[in-house]
């Protein structure tokens, strides 16, 4: 390992294994580190500072930094080794849209439970709105100890600014380890407002939460780089920790007898100018249909991106209460609309049975569709990835595949009647 | 009203950038057009390149960190047949020490990308994603200027240097070039298979930093009249074969066939054991050659590199001719504006400097090559395969006596190739490369 | 009339794959573009502009490379392209470069007004969308996320009218000035530049700006304004392959042997009314 004139140990890049993927170049705290022209990182010795985060991000282990340093390194970060503290509290944010909540709150209500057991902590749940008293049973049901309710009269329709600011004002009444949120249209909305109020650190879009057991750390994963890299990241000496997670990533919890408190907020809105709602347009076409609600989606990739293809796919769609939905080379071909697509940049889906027709299973749709319960691949590729992630796979061309499959599920379900 | 500068180079490949590069250093307002997004976006291939003619241009290449693959310490050529070939190979630790980057391997994408910057650096504007269409021309005929897809696209400027490579669009269209006809068409398959650094370095015995490039002739074209290449990159093997296309189409070959037959010939497949393949590549492009070279200049305008056919498909040394070829191009062009004149006289002097120039020299050297090779397919299907049983037969112990083995050799190759064949093969070989 | 661009240079995440053999990451010249939320947000921009009139300023914070595309903005239109990068600035989340690019608008706004902020609705590469709410909130401006349209502009009367997208439709929003957009993809299709603007845009400055210039608190910025780390990445997490049955060994196995596999321990027997057990239930380790 080199070391720096003034004799700090630093790391070096090996350059054979670096990958050019620039991380580390974006981690470094000191700007030590530059991209040569032939696309490999190179630290500069005179800059290094020696922290090691190079090393701690680098994906393909190119950064060469003695691993025990770098634990001592990573240890010396944080403050003391983690022992849960009393009577402190895990929340979840409950969105609640034109008389709904959405699903993915009760999920996450579900998955907070789980960590504030882990922690040893309370869960606390914040509904906010006008009206909105109802959910908060739910919310107790679910598991919570205790619901925060904010009821106001301009809190009726969602605003960006006053929703933000309800939700600060509870969190910092609260003071929450942890806030979860639903990486919705409105959840995504409302985190950067919040997060920013608190000067606290959000991580957007996860799809893994845990407890990092020596110190307590919220961990949170989610996808980077269009999927290609799952990063965990943690927010260490900010709280609460805030997260956006996506829906249908965590099950649906089911029903708890435990006892809940509902505890009321007042709260006196900012006096700022407000937009105002001159039309809503209701266009669910616009939504299309949400491929995420479905317990049985046919997925039609490159390899069947064809009009011909869609009879049949939808012919097995139907046969079972499915849907067909595609990835992104079929969305770009303009056989159809974004909203089917699944994948990162699409969505991430949980079916219970998933059937790829002609997806290659690049590695984004993999990850999107790692939740469903099983998976049948069919493609003329026998190398195709997404074999790697079925549970079952038909190498052979669609166009034969399909008829046979339609009659044999039908002689399936005939049978039973 | 349009843009103007003084020199506007259609093409960042090497030869629109060595262009570039002199002339920024003239102090001349520059403009390279480009039609990919990035310079190298459109090439995919990798290449081998001439320390020598590169340092012309940039002389300090290696300190500016040049995306240098491996250089090239070794060179073997192959004639083989379908069991097995002769090899013949030349060393020199001169190559090793004081004549580093001789000759290296680049990838072309990262090669071009990295040339087309020191061009930025000098002061020459790279303009990328922009297509030229067409040339603009006055009464006269004289070029003067260029346009392009953007609106308001067009570019006047008191020289056009076409540099955009073999399949040049405006070639096509201006007629500067002619169309080149099927017989002198060859179709090149490429392969690059990546394989780890260390096993490259240990199969073809090399430093890690140095290579080997190896020419292969004989059965490896399944008689066609072709050769095929192989040579080394830092973590990949570049593998190509090709032939003339009518070949192609008489033997009813697949491109990706012929490939596949390369890869599992019994000197290639150990060098590629266990790799993997990263890209395919399948692209047609003139023979080229002396005979072939179009005029090169006129009034207001100079072609460069592939796109004046300044490459030999035998010998692949299309950048390296390129570069040199947009070096003597932009010194041109620095004369004429000088002197202000930039008809067709004065630009001629390019045609003449090209001449005296080892581009013409060694396309002269090889202008008769592609013709022997059409006339003399022995070479390419009964020839390799005779030699070979020879030598199998020489090298096997099986208590015949030598003299005998040597008489049964002749007899068995002069059975399929007269001696008088063979002699003329041999004298034709040798006055064609002459 | 001034708006400002808020921008940001980010892989072309299309390039990049992992290997699935070594779980490593590929990279064969990982380009670097300008976000295409971002893209449209100068289209946007340029659009209002040649209604009302008035002065564009790109921002972008980066290293020095990302400059191309500050002038791949300012050849569309943007008067100004002015670049934060300081080594104080490097290793920011989504706090830091709200607080960074916030700092960086207060400036501009000392020497002409802001009315308006564009942004893209998300960056490709971190997919987080939370840049713009965080600068919304820091400025106090008007956040109007998931923007399709604006219905109209009115800088006098300090007014914007615009169409956003949520999940059950399109809502109309009249909203004070100033205010930050952040915009959808298909709300402009961004057009290309000429090539004089091209060629003008590369012969143009751009402005670098460091942290005394924004007047930053050290604290804030870069690594140390940010709260989250990243603390590994990886490949994501494998799910086990099942076996391949091949159409061409006999079509009619293939399908079978499949179903069976899918359709085993009476997997969705109830939805489907598939007899459980009976014709193909060798299988029975749910039972």
């Amino acid at each position: 390992m080199a070391k720096t004139p003034a004799g700090i140990e630093i790391p070096e890049i090996i350059p054979d294994k670096c990958i050019g993927c620039q991380i580390c170049i974006s981690k470094c705290p000191v700007e030590a580190i530059k991209l040569t022209p032939d696309g490999k990182a190179w630290i500069d010795p005179e800059i290094c500072e020696g922290c090691g985060q190079c090393a701690e991000v680098c994906p393909v282990e190119a950064v060469d930094l003695d691993r025990t340093e770098r634990i001592k390194a990573g240890k010396r970060l944080r403050d003391k080794p983690f022992t849960p503290v009393s009577g402190q509290v895990v929340s979840v944010y409950i969105e609640i849209r034109n008389g709904k909540a959405a699903d993915v709150s009760w999920e996450l209500v579900g998955k907070a439970r789980e960590l504030a057991d882990k922690l040893e902590a309370r869960l606390a749940a914040f509904v906010l709105g006008s009206d909105v008293e109802e959910f908060c049973a739910r919310a107790g049901s679910l598991g919570c100890d205790e619901v925060h309710l904010l009821e106001h009269d301009t809190l009726k329709r969602y605003v960006s600014s006053l929703y933000g600011h309800a939700l600060s004002e509870l969190a910092h009444k609260v003071q929450p380890e942890i806030l979860l949120m639903g990486a919705t249209s409105h959840g995504r909305d409302l985190a950067g407002v919040v997060a920013t109020h608190l000067k606290t650190g959000l991580t957007a879009d996860c799809t893994g939460l845990d407890i990092e057991e020596d110190s307590g750390l919220l961990l949170m994963t989610r996808p980077t780089f269009g999927g290609n890299i799952m990063a965990t990241i943690f927010c260490e000496n900010h709280r609460p920790q805030m997260s956006t997670v996506r829906p249908k990533v965590f099950p649906m919890p089911g029903l708890n007898e435990k006892k809940w408190k509902l505890i009321r907020h007042a709260w006196r809105p900012p006096e700022s100018s407000v937009p105002e709602l001159i039309a809503f347009i209701e266009d669910k076409s616009l939504l299309g249909i949400d491929i995420t609600e479905y317990p049985v989606l046919i997925v039609a990739g490159k390899g069947a991106c064809s009009k011909d293809s869609f009879p049949l796919l939808e012919e097995l769609a139907g046969l079972l209460g499915g849907v067909v939905a595609c990835s992104r080379p079929v969305v770009e071909s303009g056989l159809m609309p974004y909203e089917r697509q699944v994948g990162q940049t699409g969505k991430t889906v949980a079916p219970k049975l998933y059937i790829g027709v002609g997806v290659s299973g690049a590695i984004q749709h993999r990850v999107a569709i790692q939740g469903a319960e099983r998976i049948l691949a069919v493609n003329n590729d026998p190398d195709a990835p997404i074999f790697q992630v079925a549970d079952a796979g038909i190498v052979g061309d669609y166009a034969q595949v399909l008829p046979e499959l339609i009659s044999r599920l039908k002689a399936k379900v005939k049978n039973h009647e | 009203m349009s843009e103007c500068c003084d020199v506007v180079i259609v093409g960042a490949g090497p030869a629109g950038i060595s262009a570039a590069c002199i002339l920024a250093d003239h102090g001349v307002e520059t403009i390279v057009l480009e039609r990919g997004e990035f310079p190298g976006s459109k090439n995919m291939s990798g290449g081998v390149l001439y320390g020598h003619d590169l340092a012309r241009i940039i002389p300090d290449f290696a300190e500016r960190n040049c995306p240098i693959e491996r250089n090239i310490v070794e060179s073997r050529i192959w004639f083989t047949s379908k069991e097995g070939g002769y090899s013949l190979a030349y060393r020199d630790r001169i190559f090793e020490e004081q004549r580093r980057h001789n000759v290296f391997t680049v990838g072309r994408a990262r090669f071009d990308r990295w040339f087309a910057e020191q061009a930025g650096q000098k002061g020459v504007l790279v303009v990328c994603g922009t297509v030229v269409t067409d040339l603009l021309k006055d009464e006269s005929g004289k070029v003067r200027g260029v346009r392009t897809d953007r609106e308001q696209g067009e570019l006047e400027a008191k020289v056009v240097l076409l540099a955009d490579g073999i399949n040049s669009l405006l070639a096509a269209k201006t007629g500067f070039r002619p169309e080149p006809d099927p017989e002198h068409v060859a179709l090149a398959v490429k392969e690059i298979i990546g394989l780890p650094e260390e096993t490259i370095s240990e199969r073809f015995n090399v430093a890690p930093e140095d290579g080997v490039s190896i020419e292969i002739l004989g059965s490896v074209t399944r008689g066609m009249n072709g050769v095929g290449v192989l040579y080394t990159n830092k973590n990949s093997l570049s593998l190509v074969i090709g032939g003339n296309l009518k070949d192609f189409a008489r033997l009813r070959l697949k491109p990706y066939e012929l490939i596949e037959d390369f890869k599992t010939h019994p000197m290639v497949a150990p060098l590629i054991k266990g790799g993997k393949p990263r890209e395919y590549l399948a692209h047609w492009l003139p023979e080229g050659g002396y005979d072939h070279v179009p005029r090169l200049y006129g009034d207001g305008y100079l072609i460069a590199g592939d796109s004046g056919m300044l490459f030999n498909a035998l010998h692949r040394e299309g950048s390296n001719m390129a570069m040199v070829s947009g070096k003597i191009a932009a010194e041109t062009i620095i004369q004429a504006i000088q002197k202000s004149d930039f008809s067709s006289e004065s630009l001629g002097v390019y045609a003449q400097r090209l001449k005296d120039s080892f581009i013409m020299k060694d396309l002269k050297k090889y202008r008769r090559f592609p013709g022997f090779l059409q006339k003399h397919e022995d070479i390419f299907n009964t020839l390799p395969d005779s030699l070979s049983m020879a030598a199998r037969d020489m090298l096997t112990v099986d208590g015949v006596d030598k003299k005998t083995k040597q008489s049964r050799s002749w007899k068995m190759i002069r059975s399929k190739t007269s001696r008088l064949r063979l002699l003329r093969i041999l004298f034709n070989a040798w006055r064609s490369v002459k | 009339m001034h708006i400002v661009c808020c921008l940001k240079q980010v892989p072309d995440t299309a390039d990049v794959k992992i290997d699935p053999e070594t779980n490593t990451l590929v990279r064969e010249g990982l380009e670097s573009i300008l976000n295409p939320y971002d893209l449209v947000a100068v289209e946007m921009a340029v659009r209002l502009k040649e209604k009302h009139g008035g002065r564009i300023s790109a921002l972008c914070m980066g290293p020095p490379q990302a400059q191309s595309v500050l002038r791949q903005a300012m050849s569309l239109g943007a008067d100004a392209g002015i670049l934060l990068s300081d080594r104080a600035f490097a290793g920011a989340d989504t706090l830091a470069t709200s607080y960074t690019l916030a700092q960086a608008v207060l400036i501009l706004n000392r020497k002409t007004p802001v009315n308006l902020i564009i942004c893209g609705k998300q960056a490709i590469d971190g997919d987080t969308a939370q840049t713009g709410p965080g600068l919304a909130t820091r400025l106090d401006y008007t956040q109007l996320t998931y923007v399709t349209a604006v219905e109209s502009f009115d800088p006098k009367n300090k007014l914007i009218r615009i169409k956003r997208r949520i999940e059950e439709g399109q809502e109309i929003l009249e909203a004070e000035l100033p205010a930050l957009l952040t915009v959808e993809l298909e709300s402009a299709r961004p057009r290309r530049a000429s090539l004089p603007e091209l060629i003008a845009s590369m012969r143009k400055d751009i402005e670098v700006w460091d942290k005394k210039k924004i007047e930053g608190d050290a604290n804030q910025l870069g690594i140390k304004g940010s709260p989250t780390w990243v603390r590994k990445m990886g490949a994501p997490p494998p799910r086990t392959s099942g076996p391949r049955f091949e159409a061409a060994k006999g079509l009619r196995e293939a399908v079978d042997q499949s179903l069976d596999i899918i359709f085993a321990d009476g997997f969705m027997a109830e939805e489907l009314g598939i007899p459980t057990g009976v014709h193909h239930g060798k299988d029975s380790r749910g039972n």
